[in-house]
C-alpha cells in the first residue's frame, strides 16, 4: 500500500470526526505533493505526531495554527476559548490527532490489530514537505488543518 | 438509585468530554471516577464500588483489552458491564472486544446521544450493587 491509496479516506473520515466532535465543518480540501512555501513559512505552531502499527504502519501528523487549535478545543470541551490553558489546548489537539488517525487507519482492515501510540508534539512542519507522504489540507470554519500520512517502507518525513 | 461510573482513557480531554456527556445524559450518577489506563482502573475497581466501566483501548501501561480480560476473570468484578469507547472503527476489533465480554462498543467520533443511550442500556436501571 502507498500513502496515496489512503486519499479517498482522509477527507471523508476526517470530516466526520471534525463535524461530530469538534463542531467544525470542512468546506474544502486539497492534497499536496509538497507543502507550498507560504504554508511552510507560516509554521503552524502546533504539530502532533503519532505512530500507528498493524497491517499498515507509519506516522500520522496533524498541523494547525494555535488560533485554530483554540477554536477546536473550545468546541470540543464546550468552553470559552479564553478560559483554556495551553496545556488543555494541547490535550485536545492530541485527542484530535488520535481520532483522525484512528478513523482513517481503522478503515484499512487486515489480520493484525491496529495500535496507536500516544500523540506527541513535534518541532515544526517543514519536515512534512516530502514526495513520499500524503499531505491533505482541510479547510474548516475553525481554520485550516493539515494532515500528513507517511507509511513505513517509504522515507519518513519526521 | 445513583450509579458509580469509571471512565478509563489516557486523554484528559476525552475524559472531560465523556464526563460532560454522562452528566447531561440524565443518568443518576453517584461517583464519576477517572483512570488514565488499565492499571489505574484496576486500583479504583478494587477500592470503589463501580456500576459501569467506560474504557478506551489504546492506552499506555495497560490497554483496554487487557483491562477487560482482567475484569472478566476476577469474580468480584466480572459482572460489571464494560462499554468500550475507541477510535478503532474496524469490525474485527469490535468483534474481538465483544467476544472478550464487552457489553457495548462505541467508535469515536460519537454523537452524545449514542453514548447516552448505551449508558442507559448497559445500566438497565439496576446498579451493579444490587445484581
Amino acid at each position: 500500500m502507498q500513502a496515496c491509496d489512503l486519499l479517498p479516506l482522509v477527507p471523508k473520515y476526517c470530516s466526520e470526526v471534525l463535524d461530530a466532535m469538534f463542531f467544525a465543518t470542512v468546506s474544502g480540501w486539497e492534497t499536496l505533493a509538497h507543502l507550498p512555501a507560504d504554508k511552510i513559512e507560516a509554521k503552524p505552531s502546533l504539530n502532533f505526531n503519532l505512530h500507528f502499527t498493524g497491517d499498515v504502519s507509519g506516522h500520522f501528523v496533524v498541523s494547525l495554527e494555535s488560533s485554530t487549535a483554540g477554536n477546536l478545543a473550545a468546541n470540543f470541551l464546550g468552553e470559552d476559548p479564553t478560559a483554556l490553558s495551553p496545556q488543555e489546548v494541547d490535550e485536545v489537539v492530541g485527542e484530535l490527532a488520535n481520532m483522525l488517525c484512528g478513523s482513517v487507519m481503522s478503515q484499512v482492515e487486515g489480520e493484525h490489530k491496529f495500535v496507536l501510540s500516544h500523540p506527541g508534539p513535534v518541532g515544526d512542519q517543514s519536515s512534512l514537505s516530502t514526495d513520499d507522504a500524503l499531505i491533505c489540507v482541510l479547510e474548516t470554519d475553525a481554520g485550516a488543518i493539515t494532515v500528513c500520512i507517511a507509511l513505513e517502507g517509504e522515507p519518513c518525513p519526521l | 438509585m445513583a450509579f458509580n461510573i469509571l471512565i478509563v482513557d489516557d486523554s484528559p480531554a476525552m475524559r472531560r468530554v465523556v464526563r460532560r456527556v454522562v452528566h447531561i445524559s440524565g443518568v443518576d450518577v453517584g461517583a464519576l471516577l477517572e483512570a488514565g489506563n488499565g492499571i489505574e482502573a484496576l486500583t479504583v475497581l478494587r477500592t470503589e464500588w463501580i456500576d459501569l466501566i467506560m474504557t478506551d483501548i489504546n492506552m499506555p501501561g495497560m490497554d483496554g483489552e487487557e483491562l477487560l480480560q482482567e475484569v472478566r476473570k476476577d469474580p468480584l468484578l466480572s459482572s460489571i458491564p464494560v462499554l468500550v469507547v475507541s477510535t478503532d472503527r474496524s469490525e474485527s476489533r469490535l468483534q474481538q472486544m465483544m467476544a472478550l465480554g464487552a457489553g457495548g462498543y462505541i467508535a469515536k467520533p460519537f454523537m452524545p446521544a449514542v453514548l447516552s443511550e448505551e449508558i442507559d442500556r448497559l445500566l438497565g436501571g439496576v446498579p451493579h450493587a444490587s445484581l
